[in-house]
């Protein structure tokens, strides 16, 4: 037993995530937790367990699977999902394709980084979900920074950024119509250092590629991009051998590492702690297509 | 012993062009939470626009809508830390239409970063701003007079302006006001003092930031249970109270009482997510467990039985009307409170605050951006404090039921009867 102790940062964050999962259970139909195996959707659904410890989640996880994958990452989700004994859907973006809802881009810089919105969407009304839990946090890009934390999808999927419901004191407005959603974003006010804190704090394993590899990469903009046998390269676009990690791991067509020897949790830490780049503007290749590229893909239902 | 809580809640307030973006993209960029990419970002971003200079404003307007038009229409939210202290700041629009969204940002607020233009003064606006500070319980205020280069760097003007806002303030019965001369473009007094300004012994923004002394108030416990938990324990059927602890501490062998409905138990163990604890406070997510079985439910505030809350069906409010429709009374609407959603009429529309003139007036109708008063009747009891004794249990959001739009932001002024 213990008695009242300092509170820190963390435990203020911990306790305003897990209230938005028990809100949200308690007043959604038919929740469902979104887990690609990246470091923010295992914070979440670590918390989702807290929150309902010891009885189980009273939501499924769901992941939408591009079909472009780091190995490694797969094979830790379904490690996860047998380690907290949960229900895993998967949405795949194969089975979009070959059914005809959308079409595979082509070339060197083709990504299904924008398909996967479509499969998200088809999945939402498949399993009529009434709310999409997120991993997303508002210190990641200038469009997240905007959105509230229960954040309302019309039955399109669509965002509308300027008739956002306010949320003054915390207080939630969960009511929807028919056909419509929410995403709910509980580490919102989260900060890149704060996960990789709590990971270190509760002891959380990870998907290998965060922590420093060597791996086959090649430059593309500047980025370092993993080599793989369906990312076609352009001319010029040289492999070699670099000893990296992953900061962010999405759709491995647009997701890039960093030169890293950090090879531990804390290394981690106190690398973010000093890096001098955002954690998106390291990673991702998908934000720098316009100013406004997370925006508009949100308002299109993307995650 | 009160605990001083590691977060601190601010939000930045003020007129359009008071350059309240220009301050907070300073205040990011100056306590390194800016990083080199958000930086290049911002100098395309400015060099598309003709800026000569970088404009940190296009940093948080991160909508098309804001880029376009050069304003802020939604509330962005920014992390930073003050010297070890976590700073949660809301950037709440000075646009008068966005009036929602500054009461949205500065509802539940420690601190409201005022931004006042030195060449221009106080406006309507500034009143309206503090007027709503003092409202919403927000008990200090940064007053930053910024573009004091625009003024020379004038001591004279800055003591006026500083005298005329401590005097706004206290005739709405306002926060405290620390006034701090600046320039946001040029950068100083946000973290670094400038030469410029020998006369100025004050603090900067983040110092103020840092040193503000905000306990964990020390108000009676008080838990609405968000859900309850229910697993086997051996055979046994085990029922947990989960929610969040809005205000004070709980221990183990407190006597406490579930309402509306009445009955009370004794707290038998506390669960802090999954340590076990003697006692816990505001504001953890916990689950509680009682001695015996008693009837909870969702939406039940656990509370000492020493000290419980009111129980009402008809309370006075203010109501900050936040939709484009205006409210006439009576009109039938849904009230959000804590875990709670009831039915509810706006019985009576009794005054409209003008906050331009200071003064209540009769008035038939709220308008969007309208503060008034009004009584709310409630179709089933609520558990309810004045916002000023509790602000969890004194806050509400009111929804209407036909279009589920959030359409105002309630405080309860007086319980009027059980």
């Amino acid at each position: 037993m213990s008695t009242l102790t300092e509170l820190g940062t963390l435990d203020v964050l911990e306790a305003e995530a897990v209230h938005i999962i028990r809100e949200c259970a308690a007043e959604c139909e038919r929740p469902v937790l979104l887990f690609s195996g990246g470091k923010d959707s295992i914070v979440l659904a670590h918390l989702a367990t807290k929150a309902f410890a010891p009885a189980g989640l009273p939501f499924p996880l769901m992941h939408v699977d591009t079909g472009h994958n780091f190995p490694e990452v797969i094979e830790y989700r379904d490690w996860y999902v047998q380690e907290i004994d949960e229900r895993l859907i998967v949405a795949s973006v194969e089975e979009s394709i070959a059914q005809g809802r959308v079409q595979d881009e082509t070339g060197p810089r083709a990504s299904r980084n924008r398909l996967q919105t479509t499969t998200l969407l088809d999945a939402i009304a498949e399993h009529q979900f009434d709310a999409c839990f997120g991993g997303a946090r508002r210190d990641e890009e200038r469009a997240r920074a905007k959105e509230r934390v229960f954040s309302h999808r019309d039955m399109f999927g669509q965002w509308d950024p300027r008739n956002q419901r306010p949320e003054p004191w915390g207080i939630y407005n969960t009511k929807l119509r028919k056909g419509e959603h929410f995403r709910v974003f509980p580490l919102s006010n989260w900060t890149e250092v704060d996960i990789w804190a709590y990971i270190q704090r509760e002891g959380l394993k990870l998907p290998s590629i965060y922590f420093s590899h060597q791996r086959e990469v090649f430059v593309r903009d500047g980025m370092l991009m993993a080599a793989a046998d369906f990312v076609e390269r352009l001319p010029g676009e040289e492999v070699f051998t670099e000893t990296v990690r992953f900061r962010t791991v999405g759709d491995a067509t647009c997701t890039a590492c960093t030169r890293s020897t950090a090879g531990t949790v804390e290394q981690v830490l106190a690398e973010t702690r000093e890096s001098d780049v955002s954690e998106r503007g390291a990673s991702r290749a998908d934000d720098k297509t316009s100013e406004a590229a997370m925006e508009d893909r949100k308002r299109a239902g993307y995650f | 012993m009160p605990v001083e809580s590691p977060m601190l809640h601010a939000v930045a307030v003020g007129s359009v062009d008071d350059g309240k973006s220009t301050l907070i993209g300073r205040l990011l960029y100056e306590t390194g939470h800016l990083n080199a990419d958000e930086i290049a970002h911002v100098e395309e971003a400015s060099r598309k626009r003709g800026r000569k200079f970088l404009d940190l404003a296009l940093l948080t307007d991160g909508l098309r809508a804001e880029r376009e038009q050069g304003i802020t229409i939604d509330v962005a939210y920014r992390s930073f830390d003050a010297q070890g202290r976590r700073i949660l700041l809301g950037d709440a629009p000075g646009h008068e239409q966005y009036t929602r969204n500054m009461v949205t940002a500065a509802a539940g607020a420690d601190v409201a970063i005022l931004l006042v233009d030195a060449a221009n003064g106080l406006t309507s606006q500034t009143r309206r701003h503090l007027a709503i500070c003092a409202m919403l319980g927000v008990e200090d205020v940064i007053a930053c007079v910024n573009k004091i280069d625009l003024v020379d760097y004038d001591e004279g003007r800055f003591t006026e302006l500083a005298d005329e806002l401590r005097a706004a303030s206290k005739a709405v019965d306002g926060p405290r006001i620390t006034a701090i001369p600046l320039s946001a473009l040029e950068g100083i007094n946000i973290t670094q003092r400038s030469d410029k300004l020998p006369w100025y012994p004050g603090p900067t923004v983040l110092e103020v930031l840092h040193d503000l002394d905000r306990l964990i108030a020390e108000e009676a416990f008080r838990m609405p249970v968000q859900w309850v938990t229910r697993y086997d324990e051996g055979g046994a059927d085990v029922r947990a109270l989960a929610g969040r602890i809005t205000s004070g501490t709980v221990r183990v062998g407190d006597e406490v009482v579930a309402l509306p409905g009445g009955k009370s138990a004794t707290v038998s163990a506390i669960d802090v997510l999954g340590e076990p604890r003697d006692m816990a406070s505001a504001p953890l997510s916990v689950a509680l467990h009682l001695a015996t079985d008693i009837d909870v439910s969702r939406g039940d505030v656990m509370a000492p039985v020493a000290d419980p809350p009111q129980v009402a069906t008809r309370v006075k409010v203010t109501i900050a009307w936040l939709d484009e429709a205006p409210l006439t009374a009576p009109a039938r609407l849904e009230v959000r409170q804590s875990a709670r959603l009831v039915p509810a009429i706006v019985e009576q529309l009794h005054e409209r605050l003008d906050l331009d003139a200071m003064k209540h007036e009769q008035a038939d109708a709220l308008e969007a951006n309208d503060l008034g008063i009004a009584t709310l009747l409630l179709a089933q009891p609520l558990v309810v404090q004045p916002y000023a004794a509790n602000r969890e249990m004194g806050s509400m959001v009111l929804v209407d039921p036909g279009s589920n739009r959030t359409v105002g932001a309630v405080m309860v002024t007086e319980v009027l009867d059980s």
